[in-house]
């Protein structure tokens, strides 16, 4: 496969393209001026209308591409500040590792037969940059990057929109917070990395636990919280022993303790949710709470 | 298109440490089958295993896959450092109708001799120099055959295996005939040279 593409006008945004470099993009010379491509631009208008730029966009993209220029196979190697070198192939194929290491020489739109101008190349792949780059962004900005299960913020707009639809529609939900025990202490007798670990494997286990449609989330150090759909409060109990049975299934010696609050039995305010099922998990550690 | 949950979980196997690329391929109902990754990894048995991870949360039933990337490279070293078979000089004796081969490899030397002419005597003469340096090669010669193309005469080589019917076919064009027969015999055999373990 030839590569198509191996000028850069911009150099940093070669080897660091991050988000910041894309958002500072000449729209004249990137959008308006020689690599200025109809098919593409309305192309990404049409999915920015109904959905949000991601990975899916880019094979999508490389489709498209492929059409219309009659190629066999196509390819975009992008780099990412964050996930290094990433390659792409036509129809979400594997690429072979003979391949791999031929697209590894450089970044750019390698296509089969090598028939397209490079101007229209370049635009691909800056769009295939946008696309990974905002799928990332938004990843990121909802997911705590240790455990990737949602941050605070992705879990307080759960919770707030599982709060107002308890208020309005009467659906019930169960918040439940999750406390890991004496991890303090692991982390002072083992080291950081250690306790990372346990982290990732807790999130993990978290993840195996809920069911779809449920919220899992860090919200501190080692505190972590789930929202049950549809759960009165007693759902709480099978989902601990979910929870315990996937982290002895994991090695993972961490034990935990939980405090719930149900809506709208117990409230349907957000902040009294979690002052009341805080007060439940640390009445049940014996700590008093001032 | 992809659903999001796809997207998501694509995301997720591209952080991994090292990954460089992500195949999904899918069953006919669209169950995601097999997730291959291709992985640059300084610890593949840690990427397995976290993509295991990932795989089970989102799609429980699908086989994962991760090649290495540097396979390829240390494929193309080996290959270019075992392929080192040179050919030092081919004889023809016109008078009792033998040929004489030496072919070097690591600094060392080995000569063969057939009877038979140029062409497959070059091509036996060949097989007994790469015997003399210490390789197992387990072909015997079937066809040796002069062709023409409408401008040269290159010379085809077929060797059949000893274990099986499986042949090896190997395609040369030099100055003379002999010299042709030798070096498509070497080429029938290049990729089986480069992956023996070693010789004495």
């Amino acid at each position: 496969m030839a590569e198509s593409m191996r000028d850069e006008s911009d150099e940093d945004a070669e080897t660091n393209p991050t988000l910041t470099s894309i958002q500072t993009v000449d729209l004249d010379s990137g959008f308006g001026g020689e690599g200025y491509e109809p098919w593409l631009f309305q192309t990404m208008l049409n999915e920015l209308s109904e959905r949000e730029l991601g990975v899916g966009f880019i094979y999508s993209i490389l489709e498209l591409f492929a059409t219309r220029h009659s190629l066999e196979d196509v390819a975009v190697v992008l780099v990412n500040e964050s996930f290094g070198t990433q390659m792409f192939r036509l129809g979400g194929e594997a690429v072979t590792p003979d391949m791999a290491a031929h697209l590894n020489a450089s970044p750019g739109v390698y296509c089969e037969p090598d028939t397209v101008p490079a101007a229209e190349c370049d635009a691909v792949r800056t769009a295939c940059q946008l696309a990974m780059s905002l799928h990332l962004a938004r990843f990121s900005a909802a997911h705590d990057p240790l455990t990737n299960i949602a941050n605070r913020r992705s879990f307080d707009e759960a919770l707030e929109v599982a709060a107002a639809r308890s208020a309005r529609y009467g659906w019930a939900f169960t918040l439940v917070l999750v406390d890991l025990n004496n991890f303090k202490a692991v982390n002072d007798k083992s080291g950081h990395e250690f306790g990372n670990h346990l982290l990732r494997q807790f999130g993990f286990a978290l993840r195996q636990a809920v069911r779809q449609g449920d919220t899992a989330a860090r919200i501190g150090g080692d505190e972590f919280a789930v929202i049950l759909s549809n759960a009165e409060g007693h759902e709480s109990s099978g989902f601990t022993e979910r929870l315990k049975g996937h982290l002895v299934a994991l090695g993972n010696p961490v034990d935990f303790t939980i405090g719930t609050a149900s809506s709208p039995r117990d409230s349907t305010d957000p902040g009294e949710l979690l002052r009341m099922a805080d007060g439940r998990l640390y009445e049940k550690k014996g700590i008093r709470i001032s | 298109m992809m659903s999001r949950t796809e997207e998501d979980f694509e995301l997720e196997l591209r952080s991994l440490p090292g990954v460089l690329n992500v195949g999904i391929t899918k069953h006919a109902s669209g169950d995601v089958n097999v997730v291959t990754l291709v992985a640059n990894s300084k610890d593949p048995i840690a990427t397995r295993s976290a993509a295991n991870q990932i795989a089970s949360l989102y799609y429980p039933e699908a086989a994962v896959v991760v090649e290495d990337a540097n396979r390829a490279l240390v494929d193309t070293q080996q290959r270019s450092e075992s392929a080192r078979v040179a050919l030092i000089r081919a004889d023809y004796d016109t008078t009792d109708g033998f040929c004489e081969v030496q072919l070097s490899v690591d600094g060392r030397t080995g000569i063969g001799r057939a009877g038979s002419g140029p062409l497959i005597g070059g091509a036996e003469a060949t097989l007994a120099a790469l015997r003399d340096l210490g390789y197992d090669v387990p072909y015997s010669l079937m066809t040796v055959t002069n062709v023409t193309n409408g401008r040269d005469w290159p010379v085809i080589v077929t060797l059949r295996s000893l274990a099986n019917d499986a042949d090896r076919f190997g395609i040369a064009r030099s100055e003379d005939d002999l010299v042709s027969a030798v070096k498509a015999t070497l080429d029938s055999l290049n990729r089986f040279l480069s992956t023996l373990d070693g010789h004495s």
